[in-house]
Protein backbone atom coordinates (compact mmCIF):
# COMPACT_ATOMS: atom_id res chain seq x y z
CA UNK A 1 0.00 0.00 0.00
CA UNK A 2 1.00 3.38 -1.09
CA UNK A 3 1.80 5.80 2.09
CA UNK A 4 -0.60 8.02 0.82
CA UNK A 5 -3.11 4.90 1.11
CA UNK A 6 -1.62 3.56 4.78
CA UNK A 7 -1.82 7.06 6.35
CA UNK A 8 -5.93 7.97 4.60
CA UNK A 9 -6.17 4.44 5.88
CA UNK A 10 -5.59 5.58 9.52
CA UNK A 11 -2.95 3.07 10.17
CA UNK A 12 -0.22 4.60 12.32
CA UNK A 13 2.62 4.96 10.38
CA UNK A 14 6.38 5.21 10.41
CA UNK A 15 8.64 7.12 8.53
CA UNK A 16 12.42 7.88 8.83
CA UNK A 17 15.34 9.96 7.08
CA UNK A 18 17.99 9.22 4.33
CA UNK A 19 20.40 11.63 4.62
CA UNK A 20 22.31 11.71 1.40
CA UNK A 21 26.54 11.51 1.43
CA UNK A 22 28.63 14.27 0.74
CA UNK A 23 30.26 12.75 -2.37
CA UNK A 24 29.60 9.74 -4.66
CA UNK A 25 30.16 6.99 -2.46
CA UNK A 26 26.74 5.84 -1.71
CA UNK A 27 27.59 2.26 -0.37
CA UNK A 28 26.47 3.36 3.67
CA UNK A 29 22.97 4.98 1.99
CA UNK A 30 22.75 1.47 0.53
CA UNK A 31 23.40 -0.24 3.17
CA UNK A 32 20.61 1.35 5.68
CA UNK A 33 18.24 1.31 2.69
CA UNK A 34 18.45 -2.24 3.03
CA UNK A 35 17.90 -2.33 6.68
CA UNK A 36 15.14 -0.24 6.30
CA UNK A 37 13.40 -1.95 3.52
CA UNK A 38 10.02 -3.52 4.50
CA UNK A 39 9.90 -1.69 8.03
CA UNK A 40 8.78 1.97 7.04
CA UNK A 41 5.55 3.42 5.18
CA UNK A 42 8.01 5.83 3.69
CA UNK A 43 11.48 7.52 3.30
CA UNK A 44 12.66 10.70 3.99
CA UNK A 45 15.11 12.15 1.44
CA UNK A 46 16.92 15.36 3.13
CA UNK A 47 17.48 18.11 0.30
CA UNK A 48 20.77 19.49 1.27
CA UNK A 49 20.26 19.15 4.86
CA UNK A 50 21.43 22.23 7.07
CA UNK A 51 22.63 24.06 3.80
CA UNK A 52 25.41 21.69 3.50
CA UNK A 53 25.79 20.69 -0.11
CA UNK A 54 24.99 16.47 -1.04
CA UNK A 55 23.96 14.50 -3.74
CA UNK A 56 20.47 16.02 -4.87
CA UNK A 57 17.17 14.68 -3.16
CA UNK A 58 15.63 13.90 -6.68
CA UNK A 59 18.61 11.41 -7.36
CA UNK A 60 18.60 9.91 -4.58
CA UNK A 61 14.91 9.44 -4.29
CA UNK A 62 15.35 7.56 -7.34
CA UNK A 63 17.65 5.20 -5.44
CA UNK A 64 15.52 4.81 -2.55
CA UNK A 65 12.66 3.28 -5.23
CA UNK A 66 15.08 1.09 -6.99
CA UNK A 67 15.41 -0.07 -3.36
CA UNK A 68 12.20 -1.52 -2.59
CA UNK A 69 11.18 1.64 -0.27
CA UNK A 70 8.89 4.78 -0.65
CA UNK A 71 10.21 8.23 -0.95
CA UNK A 72 9.49 11.51 0.34
CA UNK A 73 11.18 13.80 -1.38
CA UNK A 74 12.07 16.66 0.90
CA UNK A 75 12.22 19.82 -1.29
CA UNK A 76 13.41 23.12 -0.30
CA UNK A 77 13.07 27.18 -1.69
CA UNK A 78 16.50 27.79 -1.01
CA UNK A 79 18.51 26.65 -3.78
CA UNK A 80 16.07 26.85 -6.89
CA UNK A 81 14.12 29.47 -8.20
CA UNK A 82 10.56 29.10 -9.22
CA UNK A 83 11.36 27.64 -12.49
CA UNK A 84 13.87 25.16 -10.97
CA UNK A 85 11.20 23.83 -8.71
CA UNK A 86 8.45 22.95 -10.89
CA UNK A 87 10.97 21.59 -13.28
CA UNK A 88 12.45 18.98 -10.66
CA UNK A 89 8.61 18.62 -9.48
CA UNK A 90 7.72 17.57 -12.84
CA UNK A 91 10.84 15.66 -13.35
CA UNK A 92 10.32 13.70 -9.75
CA UNK A 93 6.65 12.87 -11.22
CA UNK A 94 7.72 11.22 -14.16
CA UNK A 95 10.98 9.22 -11.90
CA UNK A 96 7.40 7.85 -9.99
CA UNK A 97 7.77 9.78 -6.43
CA UNK A 98 4.97 10.64 -5.29
CA UNK A 99 5.66 12.51 -2.30
CA UNK A 100 6.70 15.71 -1.74
CA UNK A 101 7.69 17.35 1.64
CA UNK A 102 7.68 21.47 1.28
CA UNK A 103 10.19 23.45 2.73
CA UNK A 104 11.56 27.01 3.07
CA UNK A 105 14.98 25.35 3.87
CA UNK A 106 17.77 26.74 6.31
CA UNK A 107 19.71 29.39 5.35
CA UNK A 108 22.64 29.24 3.23
CA UNK A 109 24.47 31.13 6.38
CA UNK A 110 24.35 27.38 8.29
CA UNK A 111 26.05 25.14 5.51
CA UNK A 112 29.28 24.64 4.50
CA UNK A 113 28.59 26.86 0.89
CA UNK A 114 28.03 30.25 3.10
CA UNK A 115 29.08 32.76 0.39
CA UNK A 116 26.22 31.29 -1.61
CA UNK A 117 23.34 33.40 -2.98
CA UNK A 118 20.09 32.04 -1.39
CA UNK A 119 17.30 31.70 -3.60
CA UNK A 120 14.06 31.85 -1.75
CA UNK A 121 12.43 33.23 -4.96
CA UNK A 122 8.83 31.45 -3.34
CA UNK A 123 8.37 30.14 0.16
CA UNK A 124 7.07 26.89 1.76
CA UNK A 125 3.26 28.19 1.80
CA UNK A 126 3.64 29.05 -1.86
CA UNK A 127 5.40 25.62 -2.53
CA UNK A 128 2.71 23.59 -1.26
CA UNK A 129 0.14 25.91 -3.67
CA UNK A 130 2.41 25.54 -6.65
CA UNK A 131 2.32 21.18 -5.69
CA UNK A 132 -1.99 21.92 -6.12
CA UNK A 133 -1.50 23.70 -9.37
CA UNK A 134 0.64 21.33 -10.98
CA UNK A 135 -1.53 17.94 -9.38
CA UNK A 136 -4.35 20.28 -11.11
CA UNK A 137 -1.89 20.55 -14.73
CA UNK A 138 -1.34 24.00 -14.05
CA UNK A 139 2.20 25.73 -14.16
CA UNK A 140 2.19 28.62 -11.67
CA UNK A 141 2.14 30.93 -14.48
CA UNK A 142 -1.64 29.17 -15.64
CA UNK A 143 0.04 27.57 -18.28
CA UNK A 144 -1.59 24.44 -18.96
CA UNK A 145 0.87 21.20 -18.61
CA UNK A 146 1.10 18.30 -20.66
CA UNK A 147 0.53 15.22 -18.17
CA UNK A 148 -0.33 16.56 -14.74
CA UNK A 149 1.37 15.40 -11.55
CA UNK A 150 -0.17 13.45 -8.89
CA UNK A 151 1.56 14.60 -5.78
CA UNK A 152 0.69 13.61 -1.97
CA UNK A 153 1.86 17.21 -0.09
CA UNK A 154 3.37 17.22 3.20
CA UNK A 155 4.71 19.96 5.13
CA UNK A 156 6.49 20.72 8.61
CA UNK A 157 5.79 22.27 11.93
CA UNK A 158 7.56 23.58 14.70
CA UNK A 159 4.93 22.86 17.87
CA UNK A 160 7.23 23.71 20.56
CA UNK A 161 8.86 27.36 18.97
CA UNK A 162 8.13 30.54 20.61
CA UNK A 163 6.46 32.26 20.31
CA UNK A 164 4.48 29.61 19.39
CA UNK A 165 1.15 31.54 17.47
CA UNK A 166 3.22 33.18 14.82
CA UNK A 167 3.96 29.50 13.95
CA UNK A 168 0.43 28.24 14.51
CA UNK A 169 -0.51 30.75 11.56
CA UNK A 170 1.96 29.72 9.84
CA UNK A 171 0.47 25.93 9.70
CA UNK A 172 -3.17 27.07 9.00
CA UNK A 173 -1.90 28.81 5.79
CA UNK A 174 -0.23 25.48 4.94
CA UNK A 175 -3.28 23.73 5.50
CA UNK A 176 -5.23 25.79 3.60
CA UNK A 177 -2.00 26.22 0.77
CA UNK A 178 -2.89 22.23 0.38
CA UNK A 179 -1.11 20.01 3.03
CA UNK A 180 -1.91 17.02 3.09
CA UNK A 181 0.35 15.79 6.28
CA UNK A 182 2.68 17.87 8.34
CA UNK A 183 5.98 16.10 9.57
CA UNK A 184 6.82 17.94 13.10
CA UNK A 185 10.33 19.57 14.48
CA UNK A 186 11.95 17.03 16.78
CA UNK A 187 8.87 17.17 20.39
CA UNK A 188 10.04 15.36 23.74
CA UNK A 189 7.56 16.75 25.86
CA UNK A 190 4.17 14.71 25.18
CA UNK A 191 1.86 16.81 26.99
CA UNK A 192 2.34 19.69 25.47
CA UNK A 193 2.85 17.84 22.13
CA UNK A 194 -0.63 16.93 23.20
CA UNK A 195 -1.49 20.09 23.28
CA UNK A 196 -0.37 20.94 19.77
CA UNK A 197 -2.32 18.32 18.54
CA UNK A 198 -5.46 19.76 20.02
CA UNK A 199 -5.37 22.83 17.69
CA UNK A 200 -4.16 20.58 14.92
CA UNK A 201 -6.97 17.81 15.18
CA UNK A 202 -8.90 21.03 13.99
CA UNK A 203 -7.65 20.47 10.33
CA UNK A 204 -8.50 17.56 8.03
CA UNK A 205 -4.76 17.01 7.87
CA UNK A 206 -2.70 13.80 9.21
CA UNK A 207 0.41 14.90 11.60
CA UNK A 208 3.14 12.47 12.24
CA UNK A 209 5.47 13.56 15.00
CA UNK A 210 9.38 14.11 14.50
CA UNK A 211 11.33 12.32 16.94
CA UNK A 212 15.24 12.63 17.28
CA UNK A 213 17.37 10.18 18.88
CA UNK A 214 19.23 11.26 21.79
CA UNK A 215 22.99 9.83 22.10
CA UNK A 216 23.69 11.82 25.45
CA UNK A 217 23.26 14.42 27.43
CA UNK A 218 25.51 16.50 26.34
CA UNK A 219 23.59 15.98 22.74
CA UNK A 220 20.27 17.34 24.71
CA UNK A 221 21.83 20.18 26.05
CA UNK A 222 23.21 20.99 22.28
CA UNK A 223 19.68 20.97 20.98
CA UNK A 224 18.15 22.95 23.40
CA UNK A 225 20.93 26.07 23.05
CA UNK A 226 21.38 25.68 19.73
CA UNK A 227 18.80 23.86 17.37
CA UNK A 228 15.97 26.39 17.41
CA UNK A 229 12.29 24.83 17.98
CA UNK A 230 13.74 21.66 19.95
CA UNK A 231 13.61 21.40 24.11
CA UNK A 232 14.37 18.24 25.79
CA UNK A 233 13.02 18.54 29.03
CA UNK A 234 15.40 18.36 32.08
CA UNK A 235 14.00 15.24 33.06
CA UNK A 236 14.93 13.19 29.88
CA UNK A 237 18.71 14.91 30.29
CA UNK A 238 18.67 13.72 33.90
CA UNK A 239 17.71 9.67 32.64
CA UNK A 240 20.72 10.29 29.73
CA UNK A 241 22.83 11.36 32.60
CA UNK A 242 22.12 8.88 34.60
CA UNK A 243 22.45 6.10 32.16
CA UNK A 244 26.31 7.10 32.68
CA UNK A 245 28.02 6.96 28.49
CA UNK A 246 28.36 3.61 28.01
CA UNK A 247 24.54 2.98 28.17
CA UNK A 248 23.51 6.75 26.79
CA UNK A 249 22.74 5.47 23.36
CA UNK A 250 20.70 2.58 24.14
CA UNK A 251 18.66 4.81 27.01
CA UNK A 252 18.41 7.47 23.80
CA UNK A 253 16.76 4.43 21.83
CA UNK A 254 14.50 3.29 24.53
CA UNK A 255 13.39 6.77 25.04
CA UNK A 256 12.49 7.01 21.00
CA UNK A 257 10.79 3.83 21.59
CA UNK A 258 8.80 4.64 24.58
CA UNK A 259 7.92 8.08 22.77
CA UNK A 260 6.28 5.79 20.33
CA UNK A 261 4.12 3.36 21.78
CA UNK A 262 2.69 6.43 23.74
CA UNK A 263 2.30 8.18 20.86
CA UNK A 264 0.40 5.78 19.17
CA UNK A 265 -1.12 3.74 22.23
CA UNK A 266 -2.80 6.79 23.04
CA UNK A 267 -3.37 7.94 19.28
CA UNK A 268 -2.30 11.37 20.25
CA UNK A 269 -0.91 11.53 15.80
CA UNK A 270 -1.21 9.90 13.11
CA UNK A 271 2.26 8.69 13.05
CA UNK A 272 6.21 9.32 13.93
CA UNK A 273 8.73 10.05 11.55
CA UNK A 274 12.65 8.73 13.35
CA UNK A 275 15.63 11.41 12.55
CA UNK A 276 18.30 9.46 13.24
CA UNK A 277 20.79 11.70 11.65
CA UNK A 278 23.56 8.95 11.17
CA UNK A 279 22.61 6.32 13.08
CA UNK A 280 19.83 5.17 10.56
CA UNK A 281 21.36 1.12 11.47
CA UNK A 282 19.28 1.85 14.29
CA UNK A 283 15.93 2.72 13.81
CA UNK A 284 15.05 -0.63 13.29
CA UNK A 285 16.19 -1.60 17.15
CA UNK A 286 13.97 1.50 17.88
CA UNK A 287 10.52 -0.13 15.85
CA UNK A 288 11.45 -3.18 17.60
CA UNK A 289 11.44 -2.14 21.46
CA UNK A 290 8.29 0.13 20.27
CA UNK A 291 6.61 -3.10 19.10
CA UNK A 292 5.86 -2.12 15.47
CA UNK A 293 8.69 -5.07 14.26
CA UNK B 1 20.09 56.93 2.01
CA UNK B 2 23.08 54.56 0.61
CA UNK B 3 25.34 52.72 2.70
CA UNK B 4 28.77 53.58 1.99
CA UNK B 5 32.14 51.59 3.17
CA UNK B 6 35.51 52.58 2.84
CA UNK B 7 37.11 49.69 0.67
CA UNK B 8 40.85 48.39 2.26
CA UNK B 9 42.94 50.88 1.65
CA UNK B 10 46.06 49.15 0.52
CA UNK B 11 43.89 47.16 -1.44
CA UNK B 12 42.86 50.53 -3.60
CA UNK B 13 46.44 51.92 -2.95
CA UNK B 14 47.71 48.53 -5.13
CA UNK B 15 44.82 49.53 -7.42
CA UNK B 16 46.01 53.08 -8.20
CA UNK B 17 49.61 51.95 -8.44
CA UNK B 18 50.00 52.93 -12.04
CA UNK B 19 48.63 56.62 -12.03
CA UNK B 20 50.76 59.37 -10.72
CA UNK B 21 48.26 62.62 -10.52
CA UNK B 22 44.53 61.86 -8.78
CA UNK B 23 41.44 64.19 -8.63
CA UNK B 24 39.03 63.61 -5.77
CA UNK B 25 35.21 63.58 -6.12
CA UNK B 26 33.50 63.19 -2.94
CA UNK B 27 29.51 63.66 -2.54
CA UNK B 28 27.95 66.05 0.08
CA UNK B 29 24.87 63.52 0.71
CA UNK B 30 24.91 59.63 1.25
CA UNK B 31 28.66 59.32 1.70
CA UNK B 32 29.21 62.30 3.90
CA UNK B 33 26.66 61.23 6.29
CA UNK B 34 28.32 58.01 5.94
CA UNK B 35 31.87 59.35 6.48
CA UNK B 36 33.18 57.90 3.24
CA UNK B 37 33.14 60.46 0.69
CA UNK B 38 33.13 64.09 3.05
CA UNK B 39 35.67 66.52 3.21
CA UNK B 40 37.80 64.73 5.77
CA UNK B 41 37.51 61.21 4.14
CA UNK B 42 38.87 63.34 1.10
CA UNK B 43 41.66 65.04 2.72
CA UNK B 44 42.82 61.74 4.68
CA UNK B 45 42.63 60.54 1.09
CA UNK B 46 45.08 62.76 0.03
CA UNK B 47 47.40 62.18 2.46
CA UNK B 48 47.45 58.88 1.87
CA UNK B 49 48.13 59.15 -2.01
CA UNK B 50 50.89 61.84 -1.33
CA UNK B 51 52.42 59.96 1.29
CA UNK B 52 52.86 57.42 -1.80
CA UNK B 53 54.55 59.70 -3.47
CA UNK B 54 51.44 60.57 -5.84
CA UNK B 55 50.13 64.01 -6.81
CA UNK B 56 46.06 65.38 -5.57
CA UNK B 57 45.58 68.42 -8.10
CA UNK B 58 42.55 68.39 -6.54
CA UNK B 59 39.18 67.70 -4.77
CA UNK B 60 35.47 68.71 -4.65
CA UNK B 61 32.37 67.77 -3.00
CA UNK B 62 29.98 68.16 -4.57
CA UNK B 63 26.08 68.66 -3.48
CA UNK B 64 24.93 65.23 -4.99
CA UNK B 65 27.04 62.88 -6.66
CA UNK B 66 24.24 60.67 -8.21
CA UNK B 67 22.82 63.74 -9.92
CA UNK B 68 24.69 63.59 -13.08
CA UNK B 69 23.88 67.01 -14.91
CA UNK B 70 24.21 69.01 -11.49
CA UNK B 71 28.06 67.52 -10.84
CA UNK B 72 29.02 68.23 -14.11
CA UNK B 73 28.48 71.82 -14.23
CA UNK B 74 30.35 71.65 -10.22
CA UNK B 75 33.04 70.18 -11.98
CA UNK B 76 33.49 72.70 -14.48
CA UNK B 77 34.49 74.87 -12.59
CA UNK B 78 37.33 72.83 -11.79
CA UNK B 79 38.47 71.87 -15.25
CA UNK B 80 42.43 72.66 -14.81
CA UNK B 81 42.94 70.09 -12.07
CA UNK B 82 40.60 67.82 -13.52
CA UNK B 83 42.70 67.58 -16.89
CA UNK B 84 46.10 67.37 -14.97
CA UNK B 85 45.10 64.51 -12.91
CA UNK B 86 45.51 61.17 -14.57
CA UNK B 87 42.73 59.01 -12.92
CA UNK B 88 39.94 60.28 -10.86
CA UNK B 89 39.03 58.85 -7.56
CA UNK B 90 35.22 59.24 -6.55
CA UNK B 91 34.35 58.83 -2.91
CA UNK B 92 30.70 58.19 -3.22
CA UNK B 93 28.28 55.25 -3.97
CA UNK B 94 28.53 53.25 -7.26
CA UNK B 95 26.23 55.67 -8.63
CA UNK B 96 28.37 59.01 -8.09
CA UNK B 97 31.25 57.09 -9.60
CA UNK B 98 29.04 56.50 -12.37
CA UNK B 99 28.32 60.10 -12.80
CA UNK B 100 31.94 60.81 -13.22
CA UNK B 101 32.72 58.11 -15.84
CA UNK B 102 29.26 59.47 -17.70
CA UNK B 103 31.15 62.75 -17.38
CA UNK B 104 34.59 62.22 -18.48
CA UNK B 105 34.68 59.41 -21.08
CA UNK B 106 37.73 59.38 -21.40
CA UNK B 107 39.49 59.77 -17.70
CA UNK B 108 40.05 56.69 -15.78
CA UNK B 109 37.72 56.59 -12.89
CA UNK B 110 37.97 54.78 -9.75
CA UNK B 111 35.80 53.74 -6.81
CA UNK B 112 37.17 54.19 -3.24
CA UNK B 113 34.12 53.02 -1.29
CA UNK B 114 31.76 49.70 -1.72
CA UNK B 115 28.20 50.48 -1.86
CA UNK B 116 26.62 48.22 0.39
CA UNK B 117 22.51 48.94 1.18
CA UNK B 118 20.22 51.50 1.29
CA UNK B 119 19.62 52.16 4.81
CA UNK B 120 18.06 53.76 7.76
CA UNK B 121 20.64 56.21 10.08
CA UNK B 122 19.14 55.07 13.39
CA UNK B 123 22.28 56.01 15.47
CA UNK B 124 24.85 58.36 14.39
CA UNK B 125 27.28 56.32 11.33
CA UNK B 126 24.88 53.21 12.22
CA UNK B 127 23.04 51.96 9.40
CA UNK B 128 20.11 49.46 9.48
CA UNK B 129 18.57 48.07 6.06
CA UNK B 130 14.84 48.16 6.37
CA UNK B 131 13.98 48.55 1.80
CA UNK B 132 15.40 46.42 -0.53
CA UNK B 133 14.02 48.19 -3.54
CA UNK B 134 12.17 45.14 -4.71
CA UNK B 135 9.58 47.58 -6.44
CA UNK B 136 6.98 45.90 -5.55
CA UNK B 137 6.14 46.74 -1.69
CA UNK B 138 3.90 44.89 0.57
CA UNK B 139 4.44 46.70 3.77
CA UNK B 140 1.02 47.42 3.64
CA UNK B 141 0.10 43.87 4.27
CA UNK B 142 2.58 43.50 6.77
CA UNK B 143 2.33 46.27 9.88
CA UNK B 144 4.82 48.36 7.88
CA UNK B 145 7.91 46.14 8.61
CA UNK B 146 9.18 44.79 5.53
CA UNK B 147 9.58 41.01 5.44
CA UNK B 148 11.81 41.32 1.90
CA UNK B 149 13.87 42.63 3.80
CA UNK B 150 14.50 42.40 7.28
CA UNK B 151 14.02 38.26 7.05
CA UNK B 152 17.14 36.85 5.30
CA UNK B 153 14.92 34.44 3.70
CA UNK B 154 12.27 37.06 2.67
CA UNK B 155 9.34 34.88 3.61
CA UNK B 156 5.63 36.43 3.05
CA UNK B 157 4.02 34.27 5.05
CA UNK B 158 5.04 33.86 8.28
CA UNK B 159 8.22 32.94 10.09
CA UNK B 160 10.54 29.76 9.42
CA UNK B 161 11.03 26.90 11.77
CA UNK B 162 14.45 29.00 12.17
CA UNK B 163 13.18 31.50 14.87
CA UNK B 164 14.22 30.90 18.14
CA UNK B 165 12.88 32.74 21.43
CA UNK B 166 11.63 35.58 19.20
CA UNK B 167 15.23 35.76 17.09
CA UNK B 168 16.44 34.80 13.68
CA UNK B 169 18.34 31.64 12.47
CA UNK B 170 20.98 33.56 10.34
CA UNK B 171 21.67 35.64 13.94
CA UNK B 172 20.67 36.09 17.56
CA UNK B 173 21.34 40.04 17.27
CA UNK B 174 18.57 40.16 14.57
CA UNK B 175 14.84 39.75 15.89
CA UNK B 176 12.66 37.52 13.49
CA UNK B 177 11.08 39.92 11.16
CA UNK B 178 7.73 37.86 11.10
CA UNK B 179 8.23 37.84 15.33
CA UNK B 180 8.18 41.72 14.93
CA UNK B 181 5.21 41.53 12.35
CA UNK B 182 3.08 39.25 14.43
CA UNK B 183 3.51 41.69 18.03
CA UNK B 184 2.48 44.68 15.92
CA UNK B 185 -0.24 43.40 14.06
CA UNK B 186 -1.42 41.77 17.41
CA UNK B 187 -1.01 45.38 18.88
CA UNK B 188 -3.04 47.16 16.24
CA UNK B 189 -5.58 44.26 16.32
CA UNK B 190 -4.68 43.51 12.47
CA UNK B 191 -3.78 39.79 13.16
CA UNK B 192 -6.32 38.91 10.28
CA UNK B 193 -3.96 40.14 7.74
CA UNK B 194 -1.32 37.64 8.65
CA UNK B 195 -3.60 35.22 7.84
CA UNK B 196 -3.93 36.25 4.31
CA UNK B 197 -1.77 34.04 1.73
CA UNK B 198 0.73 36.57 0.66
CA UNK B 199 1.18 35.42 -3.31
CA UNK B 200 5.00 34.75 -5.04
CA UNK B 201 6.60 37.99 -5.02
CA UNK B 202 6.45 39.54 -9.04
CA UNK B 203 10.10 39.67 -8.83
CA UNK B 204 10.14 41.73 -12.49
CA UNK B 205 9.72 44.71 -10.97
CA UNK B 206 12.85 44.46 -9.39
CA UNK B 207 14.82 43.57 -12.48
CA UNK B 208 17.47 46.12 -13.82
CA UNK B 209 18.86 48.27 -15.57
CA UNK B 210 16.05 50.62 -14.09
CA UNK B 211 14.70 53.86 -15.67
CA UNK B 212 11.85 56.06 -14.65
CA UNK B 213 10.18 58.15 -16.92
CA UNK B 214 10.50 61.96 -17.46
CA UNK B 215 7.99 63.79 -17.40
CA UNK B 216 8.39 64.54 -20.90
CA UNK B 217 8.56 60.70 -21.78
CA UNK B 218 5.07 60.40 -19.36
CA UNK B 219 3.63 63.04 -21.09
CA UNK B 220 4.66 61.12 -24.61
CA UNK B 221 3.16 58.13 -23.63
CA UNK B 222 -0.30 59.77 -22.86
CA UNK B 223 -0.42 61.06 -26.15
CA UNK B 224 0.29 57.88 -27.76
CA UNK B 225 -2.37 56.09 -26.18
CA UNK B 226 -4.92 58.75 -26.38
CA UNK B 227 -3.67 57.99 -29.79
CA UNK B 228 -5.03 54.62 -29.93
CA UNK B 229 -8.44 55.37 -28.29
Amino acid sequence: MSFKDTLESGKFVVTAEVGPPKGTDISVMKHDMELLKGKLDAVNVTDNQSAVMRICSLAVCKLVLEHGLEPILQMTCRDRNRIALQSDLLGASVLGIRNVLCMTGDHVSAGDHKSARPVYDIESVQLLQVVNALNNGKDMSGNDLKGATSFFQGAVVTPESNPLEPQLMKFEKKVKAGANFFQTQAIYNIDKFKEFMAFARQFPVKVMAGLVVLKSAGMANFLNNFVPGIKVPQDLIDEMKAAGKEKALDTGLNITARHIRQLKDEKICDGVHIMAIGMEDKVPTILERAGLL
Amino acid sequence: MIITKKKDRSKLLKTLEGYNSFYLIGCSECASLCGTGNEEALKEMAEDLKAQGKTVTGMIVPKTGCQTLGTKVELKKDKDALDKADAIVVMSCGAGTQSAVEIYPDKAVYPSNDTSFLGNMTRFQMFDERCSLCGDCVIDKTGGICPVTNCPKGLLNGPCGGTKDGNCEVSDEIKCAWVRIYERQKKLGELDKMKEILPPKDWSAKQGPHKLYTRADAAEGDKKSKDKK
